[in-house]
């Protein structure tokens, strides 16, 4: 049964309590959302745009043609420039604070739930995103809607600056707009024409899924209706203006989506979503990827279906979708036992062991713009790397993989070798006696006495951290 | 269109396969000559085979792509040119040590990356219906157990399929001590857990945890070390990603440019660190689809269907461009926007690991492509050695 604390959460920290009833614990911490417990500095997404700015402006319009002719110059003014703007220092912040609310704060569950929106709803890795806008775009866009509606998420997901940057929907013009006619009375050789890259993902990715069986035209449609959402272009924000609707690209005419019909205009957008959160297969979506995560590889239609049914009663409601799918985690719990992700696994280790993680307030405090942060204010960012899941740096919108196998590799495996052994580095030196494991072991595994007689074979506390967080009843969850 | 096999069917035989894992497996090498590798090179993103390997001549063609045509190529053949930063690849061809098939594709239209890239390694025709890559299978079926090398942190799913696979991207770190292995493999042994235990045995095997580089360039030197030894791997996986240029495509120097640039540095790495064994191998591209034939108005390029598979190493047959020209006229373009694919790319793939791996053109159809109807070009593209 204790493993359940970890398959909804990251277990149990060794001063904290075991809950003696594991369901309502779970169920109490997702109807609402509580106040970040990180107690240290934060900034805006859009104080951390304005970074972004400086950063793409001065190195695009200034630097780049101040040192044109010398290589050496323009890299060391381009380094200069990227901690002027913090570049190196905001993604490890973002990830403390993530990880702080993992492991410091009253609803873990909900912290490991935000993990799983945040990777639902990617950003994957490009341009500068992971370094100033992945993580306040997941404080600000996804946490504080984990309590709404699905509906409200994904609208307000697909009309983010960080999401339309993303996917490039900012490129995208209807043929028939009036930006394309002005091109075409320039006689433009290439009058404006649509980007399908936001649209597709918006089906594909974040509601419907492919197996509604869209086509290539409702592709297109949706990518009409979405023409004009864009950032606010101008030669001061370059691409990081704020996201507004600029009617001048929109596409005019009635669009056609899976059957149903769209006017022209700004509101459209807000309709098409709201029927896509309503069609049936985003509901066995949205339970399938929910059952990925938290209990198998290959949900049942009988684990599926209370989720479908809560989302149905509660027209998409985040809370009540998250309430049935804690509660099939635990019908299921001694059933099924989930694999964990890298960072998921990590996050466990640290909060059972009782680590000095994730960096304190005052230790990021320290950073002062302009100058390089230090090895220990970079190493939320360093080591989420070097375990191979670093959760702003997704290869594609798809986000990673929820599927076990994908995280089974030698190379994988070595580094949680490596990086359990590693963690030591972190142990709090009133932990450094005989009575430690005992503890942690009593509140997180159903059998201590089995699991304490094969950690008492080595003696070396590291020895230990490697042996009981690769063991394969900490592995899975 | 349905797979022409079930699921249940494909059980069958990876069970029958798997026989060679529990030790009961034939040889590798069908017939006693020298050991011979793959190597696929994943170019993701979509790579615009237009870009790598242009037409020469067609006005209509440079005028779609008046910002992003390239000012200065190679020339490869009457109707062919290369684009400049394929240097090594150049000086191959000039040894007769490269080729390429253009107008190709993986049978997919979609224009989806990750349908795409699901399917252009597991090799099916329904994304994610297939949970094995298409070279793990040509592997089981040559009983390559243990004999495949991924240079990237997770296991692609092109070489699942087969157990016993490696990956390399060192971590600069020692693992724990033997003793420590030793009581996690037992654990995980008594735990019935396979594949944990199945992953360690190949960890154990490893000299050190890795210490090393990890771009591209340094770890082909290290795969192409590996490839040589004649109890090496056989087989290797290299991604190269980016190549997805909605904007800023550039010319000669633009982002696809720089994507190019790194599949060429890993041929270099290759060839210099195989040396003679470069002889006995083959280096193939693939890619999810090509891209859109008009340059779109951030002067880059959408998502499209035909592109090229280049191809080196000592197994190819000669320096060519093997096509069947679809021309790009209006009509001859693939729904009226991109190049055509006129050769199922999985037929490419399919004679390359029949040549490689010594296995009948028709048993690889049969068992890896679940028959599906692939022409063999063993003989037009490859050497027998």
């Amino acid at each position: 049964m204790k493993s359940f604390f970890r398959k909804v959460a990251f277990g149990i920290g060794l001063n904290e309590e075991v809950p003696s009833d594991p369901l309502s614990w779970a169920l109490n911490q997702v109807s609402d959302v509580p106040k970040l417990s990180w107690t240290g500095r934060l900034n805006s997404e859009k104080e951390l745009r304005l970074l972004y700015r400086e950063w793409v402006y001065n190195d695009r319009k200034v630097i780049r043609k101040k040192y044109k002719d010398n290589k050496t110059l323009y890299k060391t003014h381009r380094d200069l420039l990227r901690h002027k703007t913090g570049q190196k220092f905001w993604e490890s912040l973002e990830i403390t604070v993530r990880h702080n609310e993992a492991i410091n704060s009253q609803s873990p569950v909900l912290a490991k739930l935000w993990m799983f929106w945040g990777n639902f709803f990617t950003i994957s890795d490009k341009d500068f995103l992971p370094q100033y806008s992945t993580g306040p775009y997941q404080r600000e866009i996804i946490r504080p809607n984990l309590n709404q509606t699905f509906e409200k998420m994904v609208y307000e997901v697909t009309t983010s600056w960080a999401m339309i940057h993303h996917l490039d929907n900012s490129e995208s013009a209807g043929p028939k707009s009036v930006t394309a006619f002005q091109d075409w009375i320039k006689k433009k050789k290439e009058p404006a024409t649509i980007n399908e890259n936001h649209a597709r993902e918006l089906l594909e990715l974040h509601t419907v899924s492919p197996e509604a069986g869209y086509t290539q035209e409702d592709i297109i449609q949706l990518a009409y209706i979405m023409t004009g959402w864009q950032r606010r272009w101008s030669k001061k924000h370059l691409e990081t203006g704020d996201i507004w609707f600029n009617s001048e690209y929109h596409q005019p005419g009635k669009k056609k989506v899976l059957g149903k019909e769209y006017k022209k205009g700004k509101k459209a957008l807000a309709a098409v979503i709201k029927d896509l959160v309503n069609h049936p297969n985003c509901r066995d979506f949205v339970a399938e990827r929910l059952c990925r995560y938290l209990i198998t590889d290959e949900p049942t239609k009988e684990m599926k279906q209370p989720i479908i049914d809560a989302f149905k009663k509660s027209d998409g409601h985040l809370t009540e979708i998250h309430k049935a799918a804690i509660k099939v985690a635990f019908d299921n719990n001694d059933k099924y036992k989930k694999f964990q992700n890298p960072e998921n696994w990590f996050v466990q280790v640290a909060k059972i062991s009782d680590l000095q993680w994730p960096p304190s307030p005052t230790l990021m405090d320290l950073y002062e713009l302009g100058n390089k942060p230090t090895r220990s204010q970079r190493y939320p960012e360093w080591l989420l790397k070097r375990i191979g899941h670093h959760p702003y740096k997704a290869k594609q919108p798809n986000g990673w993989s929820d599927i076990s196998n994908d995280w089974l590799s030698p190379e994988l495996l070595i580094r949680r070798l490596v990086y359990a052994k590693e963690s030591y580095l972190f142990n709090k030196p009133e932990n450094n006696n005989n009575d430690f494991y005992n503890k942690i072991v009593q509140k997180n595994f159903d059998n201590p006495e089995k699991i304490m007689k094969y950690l008492n074979k080595k003696n070396n506390p590291s020895d230990k951290q490697v042996l009981l967080f690769n063991h394969p009843e900490f592995l899975k969850a | 269109m349905k797979l022409k096999i079930n699921r249940r069917d494909f059980l069958k035989s990876t069970a029958i396969t798997s026989l060679y894992f529990a030790g009961f497996g034939l040889p590798s090498f069908a017939n006693s000559g020298p050991k011979k590798n793959l190597v696929i090179i994943m170019l993701e993103g979509g790579m615009d085979g237009l870009c790598a390997i242009p037409i020469k001549g067609d006005k209509k063609f440079k005028k779609l792509r008046s910002k992003i045509n390239l000012d200065k190529t190679f020339s490869l053949t009457s109707d062919f040119d290369l684009h400049p930063a394929l240097q090594t690849f150049k000086s191959l061809w000039d040894n007769n040590l490269a080729s390429a098939v253009h107008a190709t594709s993986i049978p997919y239209t979609g224009r989806s990356h990750f349908d795409g890239q699901n399917l252009m390694q597991s090799g099916g025709k329904i994304p994610y219906s297939v949970k094995t890559g298409w070279l793990g299978r040509g592997m089981k079926l040559a009983g390559l157990t243990g004999n495949g090398l991924a240079l990237s942190l997770p296991m692609p799913l092109l070489i699942r399929g087969v157990p016993m696979n490696d990956n390399y991207f060192p971590v600069g770190k020692a693992i724990p001590a033997n003793d420590i292995l030793e009581m996690i493999h037992n654990e995980f042994d008594n735990y019935s857990e396979k594949d944990l235990s199945e992953t360690l045995k190949v960890i154990r095997k490893r000299k050190d945890g890795g210490h090393g580089y990890t771009e591209n360039s340094a770890l082909s030197l290290q795969a192409g070390k590996q490839l040589a030894k004649i109890d090496g791997p056989r087989v290797a996986v290299f991604e190269v990603g980016g190549f997805d240029t909605h904007a800023a495509q550039g010319s000669t120097d633009g982002a696809h440019a720089d994507c190019l640039k790194e599949y060429d540095r890993i041929l270099k790495g290759l060839q210099a660190s195989m040396g003679d064994e470069f002889k006995n191998t083959l280096v193939l591209t693939l890619t999810e689809f090509g891209r859109t034939i008009k340059q779109n108005s951030s002067n880059g390029t959408e998502h499209g269907y035909g592109t090229a598979v280049l191809m080196s190493g000592g197994l190819v047959k000669k320096a060519q461009i093997h096509s069947d020209w679809p021309g790009l006229k209006k009509k001859e373009l693939f729904e009226g926007r991109d190049l055509n694919s006129t050769i199922d790319a999985r037929s490419i793939y399919a004679s390359a690991m029949s040549t490689v791996f010594d296995l009948d053109f028709k048993r690889i159809q049969k068992d890896v492509f679940w028959g599906e109807d692939l022409q063999n070009l063993s003989d037009k593209l490859f050497k027998t050695v």
